[in-house]
């Protein structure tokens, strides 16, 4: 079953008298372990799109299901309870606190908590994060990744199911954004999901799928190489299958990482696709 | 410490929060130590003031002074008297006196050359021991009293008497023994311009009043209501005054400038509570997106209005503190200056003026963070988190 799903969702802003609408129903869902990434030119609806399953934000129409539940019109204490229990968020600019240290900042989803267990988790996710050296430094001592993985380990410290993360890599150089991509990797790998929201092509050489979107509306659904090694493996059978992932995955990646100039470059071929990718969508409305 | 905060997390972060932007943090709670010290001290002040004043007014409120009432023969007689001091008890002393009006001529009689002479018709009061009541500036209060005559200081100084010379009461010429100090309070027995002589001086049986001074204005007044008891049936044959409303209205008059000393003070107290407002609402719109990540990570409206009023309250705590600290000092000045002792600062109704403003101080605090808490907590995060 999906963990996380959205059918028919609309989102209509209301600006100046005008109604913009930035999603025209979208039908999209995810299931556990996945990675997908959400990609778009701007004001497209990826960051409505987001933060609606996200539970940031309500839909206009259309319902948003977390593990099978409908969570759309929940209060606001309903929806933060349920953020708090399911999602978990990377931020582009990793939006940590800059007055506690590492170790708190990871601690902080459940500082009101009174868990007992809640430190050791932290220094834990840490130290599997490869900041172990550095739990009590404070943000500004950490450079640009390590910053992203310590957002990282606070958007897992509740065991979440799903991990929402908007342009996790666009404030980092393309060596640190691999690194960052290949811990979202290894997130998916403990069967949660992650949807990356971004403008990086570069996401894309680690993703199971992307989604397109444009002007509001779900383009194609296009699995990478990578996602059909998983899927053809996932077909092939549960058992044995995880040290074959491993090695698939790692094959794709070795195999990528000498990609990487093609792919920059192909940038602007891309904003093209996305075009006609739109004009077709029109076409396939009228 | 860790243990601490570990159990109180929003003071954690409150205090971390404070100390990121230093100058500010010390500034507003500046505003709050100003508004603690000006209500401490201008509270301490007041009631120090009321203390000295008090004292130099000495025992106005103890004194009951009984007069014959209006169905008496115009005099209180020596069983009345008796009945009297038993309402008063050992407690409290009783001092009959008789007046009479009568022609009273100074540096007359014998060699008197100094002094200005001429006569005069006034009230002379007769007493056997006036020296319960007054205290000799000059010469000495004979005790008992049974000769000679004792002046008010004003009349020494109106008619240049002093003791030896002789002014002459109704054709009998007296030698004055004493002058007597004034300023002693304002109650009955001030003596001013008054001439005592001995009550055997005079013919009458009877008492003109009778002036009671008991230990306290409390006892005063429960003696003033058992004389009317005692002695007045269904006549009014004594008429009792004392003088206990009147260091009631006193009392009042310097709670009075108490309260409007405080209410000077308060006006910093609001000055600080606007700058402390405004503090925490650019704190709330710096840190406008940090709020959003943190209820977006899954903490409710309460938890982050706990926060923002965990830093109000925590600035309010630190400048009452500094403020408490430094009123200590203040007081400690104003006593030493005004009653001479420095020590008097720790008089226990100081600290309720001390709590007082220390509460002030907090409770500022806490109503000018509410706004930029529940401004803070209320907030979408999605429109938070929109860089």
């Amino acid at each position: 079953m999906a963990v996380i799903e959205t059918r028919n969702v609309v989102k209509r802003y209301e600006t100046g008298g005008e109604t913009l609408e930035a999603l025209k129903g979208i039908d999209f869902a995810v299931e556990p372990g996945e990675f997908v990434s959400i990609m778009g030119p701007s004001g497209s609806g990826k960051t409505t799109l987001l933060n609606l399953l996200g539970l940031l934000d309500d839909p206009s129409e259309g319902q948003v299901l977390l593990d099978g539940e409908d969570v759309t019109g929940l209060s606001d204490r309903e929806q933060t309870t349920a953020r708090k229990r399911t999602i978990g968020f990377v931020f582009q600019n990793f939006y940590l606190i800059p007055t506690l240290t590492a170790k708190e900042n990871v601690e902080i989803p459940g500082l009101f908590d009174r868990d007992p267990t809640l430190e050791d988790r932290s220094v834990d996710l840490l130290t599997r994060m490869g900041l172990g050296e550095r739990l009590d430094h404070k943000p500004d001592e950490l450079s640009g990744g390590q910053k992203q993985r310590v957002a990282i380990a606070r958007s897992l410290v509740n065991e979440p199911r799903v991990v929402l993360a908007d342009e996790p890599t666009g404030n980092l150089d393309r060596e640190t954004g691999r690194q960052i991509l290949s811990e979202f990797v290894s997130v998916t790998e403990r069967d949660v999901a992650v949807i990356a929201v971004t403008h990086d092509e570069l996401v894309n050489d680690y993703v199971d799928r992307t989604v397109r979107l444009v002007d509001g509306l779900m383009g194609e659904d296009a699995p990478t190489a990578r996602g059909a090694a998983r899927a053809a493996k996932r077909d092939a059978g549960e058992e044995g299958a995880d040290p074959v992932d491993e090695e698939v995955a790692e094959a794709v990646e070795d195999a990528l990482a000498g990609d990487e100039d093609t792919t920059a470059d192909g940038e602007d071929a891309l904003t093209g696709d996305e075009e006609t990718a739109s004009d077709r969508e029109e076409g396939d409305e009228s | 410490m860790g243990w601490f905060y570990r159990r109180m997390p929003s003071l954690l972060m409150a205090r971390r929060n404070l100390t990121r932007t230093k100058v500010r943090s010390v500034l507003a709670a500046l505003g709050i130590v100003i508004g603690v010290i000006a209500i401490a001290s201008l509270g301490m002040f007041g009631l120090t003031l009321r203390y000295s004043i008090t004292e130099s007014l000495g025992d106005i409120g103890n004194q009951v002074l009984v007069t014959p009432g209006e169905d008496s023969d115009g005099e209180i007689t020596e069983r009345q008297l008796r009945e009297i001091q038993v309402a008063v008890g050992s407690d409290g002393t009783t001092v009959p006196q008789k007046t009479r009006v009568t022609t009273v001529s100074y540096g007359g009689g014998g060699g008197g050359a100094r002094g200005g002479g001429g006569s005069q018709r006034r009230v002379v009061t007769g007493m056997d021991n006036p020296s319960l009541l007054y205290e000799a500036r000059e010469g000495e209060i004979p005790q008992p009293f049974r000769s000679g005559a004792l002046i008010g200081p004003q009349l020494a100084e109106e008619r240049d008497l002093g003791v030896g010379d002789a002014i002459s009461v109704n054709g009998s010429s007296k030698r004055v023994v004493a002058v007597l100090r004034g300023g002693q309070g304002f109650g009955f027995a001030s003596p001013t311009t008054d001439i005592i002589l001995p009550n055997r001086d005079f013919q009458t049986r009877g008492y003109s009043q009778v002036l009671v001074t008991a230990e306290s204005s409390t006892a005063a007044n429960e003696t003033a209501v058992a004389i009317r008891q005692g002695l007045n049936g269904r006549r009014e044959l004594v008429q009792v005054q004392d003088f206990s409303s009147v260091a009631e209205s006193i009392g009042q008059t310097f709670q009075a400038l108490n309260l409007f000393l405080i209410g000077i003070g308060s006006i910093s107290l609001l000055v600080a509570g606007v700058s402390i407002l405004n503090v925490m609402l650019m704190s709330t719109v710096e840190r406008r997106q940090e709020i959003g990540v943190l209820r977006a990570v899954g903490f409710q409206k309460f938890d982050v209005l706990k926060i923002m009023l965990s830093e109000a309250v925590l600035l309010g705590v630190i400048g009452g503190v500094a403020g408490v600290v430094f009123s200590l000092v203040a007081g400690m000045v104003i006593n030493h200056f005004i009653v001479g002792d420095a020590f008097l600062v720790f008089r226990p109704s100081n600290f309720l003026y001390i709590g007082l403003a220390f509460g002030f101080g907090v409770g500022t605090s806490l109503l000018s963070g509410l706004y930029p808490a529940w401004k803070a907590a209320n907030e979408r995060p999605v429109e938070a988190l929109r860089s």
